[in-house]
């Protein structure tokens, strides 16, 4: 198993995936042995010292408390995770879209919680994809959790966040495919899955691809509005950052305060989500007459 | 070829930008004049100012759409035209309605806001025109034949792929990763968000040569060095764009969004002629993945990066270069 790294850096920092490499070990990957993450410091660029959202005590507490409680089911952990990371590490998604603060959360904060959530058991032999620690955003083990939190929140409220991470293969699948950048589409298919209308993996996946390409001749911008965005409403939340106590274990925390979507156009979308649900053919269901 | 059970216009919208200002901190504004797009590259340039910090950017669209749209038979209600700004790095999907300028007309316009905290790079500016058709609102029934691109860090409005060229001594850097390639003139880092050029300041005047613009056959020199450059960066972008292929659940190979999808739409005609690209794509990803082919398709990869670093050009102008020196000493 991966330990947690003798030194945890005090602040995050900027880790190039270049540098990261080195201290991607065949031992690290295979489960045998962290890296002997002494160099690592020195390939890492420095964020501004003034920020206090650049402290990685809260993050690294948060992590702890993650394995501990989910020790049972790690799936588990996502659920309750990428809110409170979200709520912890406040960024824009301009810094958020950087890999390189990811890879660094990855390799020299927390390698041991990758391992616990993302090691692949095969008889004796043990595997973690490379891509938990530095690949693309939505699969890097951390910066998924920010991404999933981002893109389902509604406004502050992070309930819908929670939904969307107990279907993992609805994640991966929607992620992906760039549906969720429309706000009500994100609200609306959290909707439909918490109705029930959809519940195997194979309705789920049945269900987003049917709502792909029904998106090919249909602007859903067009059938669902979404408010103006407002910046500064994220701004001020980012600012507080610097004052803000650790987030609740318990009760969830709450983003910015951000115009929820219009709820008109959540209930639109999701009945015509189940409307196409209902009528699509989904391998493995009789269809209905 | 995409089929549409019900009538749509056969051509596409043109989208123009008419106008464009940055809101800065302190809540003032700077307009942009024209020199901060360009129509032929279809690129909005939002960095020509070189404000360091601006807070969000509001650009002025003017959209005509094809003909018939607005024909009294025309067999849809209800016509709207939508401006959407997208960001593949960022997830960022932003919608704005545009205004008919007299009722009947061909013309809209509007405005679309980009913030600054939601980009990195570049974001894709389409638009769309939608109605109701039978009954079933939210039809798309024509569209801009390509995205226009707006780009929040460029000073200058200029499509295509972009590099970042810096300068270390390779031996000295902070960048410890470097220190491995100390023999080398440069190096090229393809894994970031930008392709990244590394130039050895180790190797004397190496980067006098490069920055000078001395005249003679030191400007021809240097140009062949940057092509011979130029062909390694686009060959580590192709390899680096396709070893990061996402592939979906029946095994189709994704396009990625952000340069690396740029890069392999740009190369993949030369590499694999005569395939639209998403086949090509599929082709190349079987061969580099499969057990045969892989190699042979070596060569083309590089004939498509030789092409594109202007190489042939650059050796030409040196070899005449020559010839005229040997003239002269022989004269």
């Amino acid at each position: 198993m991966i330990e947690k790294p003798h030194h945890v850096p005090e602040r995050l920092g900027l880790l190039p995936a270049t540098a990261a490499d080195l201290f991607l070990t065949e031992d690290l990957l295979r489960c045998v042995q962290g890296h002997a993450g002494v160099n690592l410091a020195k390939v890492v660029e420095s964020l501004p010292e003034e920020d206090a959202r650049w402290a990685v005590e809260p993050i690294r507490d948060l992590v702890d408390d993650a394995m501990y409680q989910f020790k049972d089911n790690r799936t588990d952990a996502d659920g309750w995770l990428a809110p409170r990371l979200h709520a912890t590490l406040r960024l824009t998604r301009r810094e958020a879209a950087d890999k390189r603060i990811w890879t660094h959360l990855a390799l020299a904060v927390a390698p041991d919680y990758v391992a616990w959530r993302h090691v692949l058991k095969q008889g004796d032999d043990s595997r973690i994809s490379s891509a938990r620690f530095k690949g693309v955003l939505d699969r890097q083990c951390f910066s998924r959790l920010w991404w999933v939190a981002e893109m389902f929140r509604d406004g502050p409220d992070y309930s819908p966040v929670v939904t969307a991470c107990a279907n993992q293969e609805f994640l991966h699948s929607v992620l992906r495919m760039g549906l969720v950048d429309h706000r009500p589409t994100a609200q609306a298919l959290v909707r439909v899955l918490e109705r029930g209308v959809a519940d195997t993996t194979r309705e789920v996946n049945g269900l987003v691809a049917a709502i792909n390409v029904a998106g090919a001749t249909l602007v859903y911008d067009a059938l669902a509005e979404d408010g103006p965005r407002d910046p500064t409403a994220l701004r001020r939340w980012i600012a507080e950052a610097e004052s803000a106590p650790p987030v609740p274990r318990h009760d969830l925390p709450e983003g910015p305060d951000e115009e929820p979507v219009p709820g008109e156009s959540v209930e639109a979308l999701a009945a015509y989500f189940t409307e196409l649900f209902e009528t699509a053919p989904v391998r493995g269901r009789e269809p209905e007459d | 070829m995409k089929f549409y059970p019900y009538k749509r216009l056969n051509r596409p919208i043109t989208l123009r930008v008419t106008s464009a200002f940055l809101r800065l901190p302190d809540d003032t504004r700077d307009h942009l004049d024209t020199s901060a797009w360009s129509v032929p590259q279809r690129t909005v340039a939002l960095g020509v100012a070189q404000h360091e910090d601006w807070v969000s950017a509001r650009i002025g669209l003017s959209a005509t759409l094809p003909p018939g749209a607005t024909a009294p038979d025309a067999p849809w209600e209800k016509l709207r035209v939508l401006a959407v700004l997208t960001d593949g790095d960022t997830n960022v999907r932003n919608t704005v309605d545009l205004r008919q300028d007299a009722p009947g007309s061909k013309e809209w316009a509007g405005e679309i806001e980009v913030f600054r905290d939601d980009h990195v790079g570049r974001a894709a500016l389409a638009v769309h025109a939608v109605a109701e058709i039978d009954g079933v609102p939210g039809r798309s029934i024509a569209e801009t034949a390509a995205d226009w691109s707006v780009d929040v860090t460029a000073v200058e409005p200029l499509g295509g792929l972009r590099l970042d060229v810096k300068q270390a001594s390779f031996s000295k850097s902070a960048r410890e990763w470097l220190r491995a390639y100390t023999d080398a003139p440069w190096a090229v880092d393809a894994s970031g968000r930008l392709p990244l050029v590394m130039v050895n300041t180790d190797v004397e005047g190496f980067s006098d040569l490069l920055g000078g613009d001395g005249g003679g056959i030191e400007n021809k020199i240097h140009e062949l060095l940057v092509s011979q450059m130029a062909t390694d960066v686009w060959t580590a972008v192709f390899h680096s764009a396709l070893g990061d292929l996402e592939v979906e659940s029946d095994g189709t190979p994704v396009f990625p969004d952000d340069w690396r999808g740029e890069v392999l739409r740009e190369m993949l005609p030369d590499v694999v002629p005569g395939f639209q690209v998403e086949e090509a794509l599929r082709r190349v990803h079987r061969r580099r993945t499969g057990d045969a082919g892989w190699v042979e398709l070596q060569t083309r990869v590089h004939h498509a990066a030789v092409r594109r670093a202007g190489a042939r050009k650059a050796v030409a102008n040196i070899l005449r270069a020559l010839q005229q020196i040997n003239r002269e000493d022989s004269a």
